[in-house]
């Protein structure tokens, strides 16, 4: 699934080669990945903050994680929309790319982190996990969302 | 390709962006093959936390995200992230027209990303001048008055405006003759 081949099909469909034959398409949807990154920094930050007690000290975590949810999954979902696209008309280039590698696993590990650990700790009643735990979990994702952002805007400068 | 010539107007400013690209600083950046990337890397990284709690701070002023918290609070603990963030961005954004001023001074999308700003600046102000004043009429649970929506909203649409603007330079010499 994950060898060349693939990579090849994929950029040779009809669809993946208008995206990169057009002048405009790629650049105006990179220019919303970056608005959906804007908007998914922010839903993710409000919960990291909050965990690290500089963000709403006075809130039940609980309340602010549900109240970013929302934010977080459509911010999500914008990203896989724009993602995509970029990932297509770029196949073979992307496959050749150590920081489109490193971009992915980094995408994973910090999606199971922020859905089991940094959602369990942020839902659970207060004071059942201790302030230096919880910094942890927050600094842990600050650090796999920046890792994914790092990387992704390295694809374009060396691959 | 539209045809703007853009050059004509900024006939002064080049003199200056020229004076600027030779001086040694600037061609030391422009010729880095490490610095620069992690320049525009830190760009990209201050913007995230920039952008995404002013956002954030703007959908909370519409009155559609984070309503079980008051606006003050929200407004209160992200504004030290802001300024920091403002602080980076800016800083690697000077470092960024410093390297290659010649690429900037006759962008038109970059000069659009200046004046969404200058824009947001103003709003911003505004928002804090006057709207925030009646801030305890509707501070927690209400929806927030039309004045203050209206700042989210231009605030929102300003700042997305500076993320794609900011995207979509190095374009122009391709959409736009310049």
């Amino acid at each position: 699934m994950f060898d060349y081949k693939t990579f090849e099909t994929i950029a040779g469909w009809a669809v993946s080669r208008a995206i990169n034959e057009s002048s405009w398409i790629f650049p105006l949807v990179q220019a919303f990945h970056l608005v959906a990154l804007g908007f998914l920094a922010g839903a993710i930050l409000m919960v990291d903050l909050r965990l690290l007690g500089s963000g709403f000290s006075n809130q039940p975590i609980a309340k602010v994680a549900r109240d970013a949810r929302p934010w977080l999954l459509a911010s999500l979902v914008a990203m896989v929309l724009t993602g995509v696209p970029q990932f297509m008309s770029l196949a073979t280039k992307e496959y050749e790319s150590p920081y489109f590698r490193w971009k992915m696993m980094f995408l994973l590990t910090a999606l199971i982190w922020t859905f089991t650990v940094k959602r369990m700790v942020a839902y659970s009643p207060e004071g059942r996990f201790g302030g230096g735990l919880a910094k942890l979990v927050a600094l842990v994702s600050i650090g796999l969302w920046t890792s994914v952002a790092i990387n992704g805007r390295l694809i374009g400068f060396f691959s | 390709m539209v045809d703007i010539a853009l050059g004509d107007y900024f006939a002064p400013l080049q003199t200056l962006a020229n004076y600027v690209s030779e001086l040694p600083t600037s061609i030391q950046l422009r010729e880095s093959q490490y610095v620069m990337p992690w320049v525009f890397v830190s760009h990209v990284i201050s913007m995230c936390m920039f952008a995404g709690t002013i956002l954030m701070m703007d959908l909370r002023l519409l009155g559609v995200g984070y309503m079980q918290t008051p606006f003050s609070q929200v407004q209160r603990r992200l504004f030290p992230w802001q300024m920091v963030a403002m602080f980076i961005s800016s800083a690697t954004g000077l470092a960024l027209v410093w390297g290659n001023p010649l690429n900037y001074v006759t962008n038109i999308i970059f000069w659009l990303k200046m004046l969404a700003m200058a824009l947001a600046a103003i709003n911003a102000l505004a928002f804090h001048f006057i709207t925030e004043y009646t801030v305890v009429d509707w501070d927690a649970g209400r929806l927030p008055p039309s004045g203050a929506r209206l700042a989210g909203w231009l605030s929102i649409i300003l700042w997305v405006n500076v993320v794609l603007a900011g995207r979509l330079m190095p374009y122009a010499l391709t959409w736009f003759r310049s």
